[in-house]
């Protein structure tokens, strides 16, 4: 579904990203995990072009990710047309929510669909309200996001991003944000999604949700993927001593 | 008749004259805060835009316009176009562009920091859900810029307002040169300039007051 390969990003003189290489397949969960800093979320943000990369190339089903294959072979910056419409396939949830506070909640799912699809309104509204459902919301529709708690809005943040019909859902550490007794929540929600098939990139420090739900563990460490394994083995027997001491501090 | 040291009478005569100069002056605040706000938020866009070429254009521009004294600036526009190009522009012309430029200026840098003080997050939530550039403006940004741009908004055009007297001296009549005529005839400066000056504040009083009328109804519509 996502290839990226030998993807280098600098932040001018700071190598972020060196050479990662994932492929990520229909359907699957990868979880990334890594210590602050090693560019998870800079990789995660390159995936839907919130970042350009200096070099590499990411594909989904095939199609260069804010690159265009000219006849002749060559690769040039696709057109922002084009870059928009990948984006509206990718849906995004951010450690901070971000939902829009001047929106109700059922206005920050229903922006999408009216504003990029320009879908009809009481099309929007239905298939908003039906996410609100889904994600356990129904009757926050008319609250605006200061109304709502951490968890809600980031349950809010999925049904937002769930709205667009993503066919790849990415997860920049969903619950960091959260007071603890709120995580449960919305990492119910995302297990849920797994279950459906929804194919998905999650970075997060929740080792017991990774162990659940991932069939791929992926350990990034100072811009590089170190190791990659499913979960029972990352977690019980890690090949690399990096991603022993990361989990012996984090477990 | 006269109340203590005012002369009632006298201020009677002048007062239509004075009056039409005031609708003149409010006529040009607001020429002036309409077209300088579609300049300033052009400008603005400039200044946070991605293409260096606009983004120093919208800079020199406010860095000059608000390097240099207004007054300059309108007799650059009526005096010195009229020495250089043959264009010489009627004194209402001249005082609403200068007005206009002028205000674009700061009210581009109003809002440009607005805009700037929008969370990042915001943009990048609004383009993961594969908005345009300017979908993502129109719908997400300015619609929360603008409730913090209402105070800053309302001094300048209360700033605006009392700039317009500067057009005075490029022959144009408002309410200011309407009391330097007057004075010219009758040369009674406290009472006409006390007179002009009350004027001014009565207007610029009740602008404010508009102004606190709208940030108040926002603030109760806004629920956020
Ligand atoms: N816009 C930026 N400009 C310059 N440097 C940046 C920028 N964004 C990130 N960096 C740097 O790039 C590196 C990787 O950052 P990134 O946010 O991807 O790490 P992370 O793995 O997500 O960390 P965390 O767990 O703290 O979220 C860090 O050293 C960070 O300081
Ligand atoms: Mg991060």
């Amino acid at each position: 579904m996502i290839v990226a390969e030998h993807i280098n990003k600098y932040y001018g003189k700071l190598h972020v990203l060196k050479d990662v290489s994932l492929t990520v397949a229909r359907g699957e969960v990868v979880v990334i995990i890594g210590p602050s800093g090693s560019g998870k979320s800079t990789f995660l943000r390159c995936l839907n072009y919130l970042e350009t990369i200096d070099d590499g190339y990411i594909t989904m089903e095939g199609q260069p990710i804010g690159k265009k294959k000219l006849s002749d072979g060559r690769l040039v910056d696709d057109s922002r047309k084009n870059i928009y419409r990948l984006r509206s396939r990718i849906g995004m949830v951010f450690q901070r929510f971000n939902l829009f506070p001047h929106q109700t909640a059922l206005q920050n799912v229903m922006e999408g669909p009216l504003t990029v699809t320009k879908i009809p309104v009481a099309e929007a509204k239905a298939r908003s309200l039906a996410l609100l459902a889904k994600v356990g919301l129904a009757d926050k529709a008319d609250a605006y996001p200061v109304q709502l708690s951490g968890g809600q809005q980031q349950r809010v943040a999925i049904a937002r991003a769930l709205a667009m019909q993503p066919q790849v859902m990415l997860f920049d550490e969903p619950t960091s944000a959260l007071d603890p007794e709120l995580v449960g929540e919305v990492l119910e929600v995302i297990k849920d999604l797994a279950r459906e098939g929804m194919t998905m990139v999650v970075v997060t420090h929740e080792m017991g949700f990774a162990r659940e739900v991932a069939d791929r563990v992926i350990f990034m460490n100072d811009g590089c993927i170190l190791e990659e394994a499913r979960p029972q083995e990352i977690f019980t027997n890690p090949a690399h001593p990096r991603t022993k001491e990361f989990l012996s501090k984090i477990l | 008749m006269r109340i203590g040291p005012i002369d009632v009478e006298f201020l009677l005569a002048i007062m239509p004259i004075l009056l039409k100069g005031a609708l003149m002056t409010i006529e040009l605040t607001v020429l002036a805060i309409f077209f300088g706000t579609i300049i300033g938020l052009f400008v603005a866009l400039m200044k946070i835009s991605r293409f260096k070429l606009l983004t120093v254009f919208g800079g020199i521009y406010t860095w000059v316009i608000r390097g240099i004294p207004l007054l300059v600036q309108l007799f650059i526009l009526y005096y010195g176009l009229a020495q250089y190009f043959d264009i010489q522009l009627s004194p209402k012309a001249a005082a609403v562009l200068g007005l206009s430029i002028c205000g674009g200026a700061y009210i581009a840098e109003i809002f440009r920091a607005g805009i700037q003080s929008i969370d990042k997050g915001q943009m990048e939530a609004a383009l993961s859900l594969g908005m345009s550039y300017t979908q993502a403006m129109r719908r997400v940004i300015l619609p929360q810029a603008y409730r913090r741009l209402l105070p800053p908004m309302g001094n300048e055009f209360i700033a605006l307002m009392k700039d317009t007297s500067l057009v005075s001296v490029i022959t144009m009549v408002e309410l200011m040169r309407s009391g330097i005529l007057l004075n010219s005839t009758y040369i009674r400066s406290m009472e006409i300039y006390l007179t002009v000056g009350i004027i001014y504040l009565i207007m610029t009083t009740f602008f404010i007051y508009i102004i606190n009328l709208i940030e108040k109804r926002l603030s109760i519509s806004d629920a956020s």
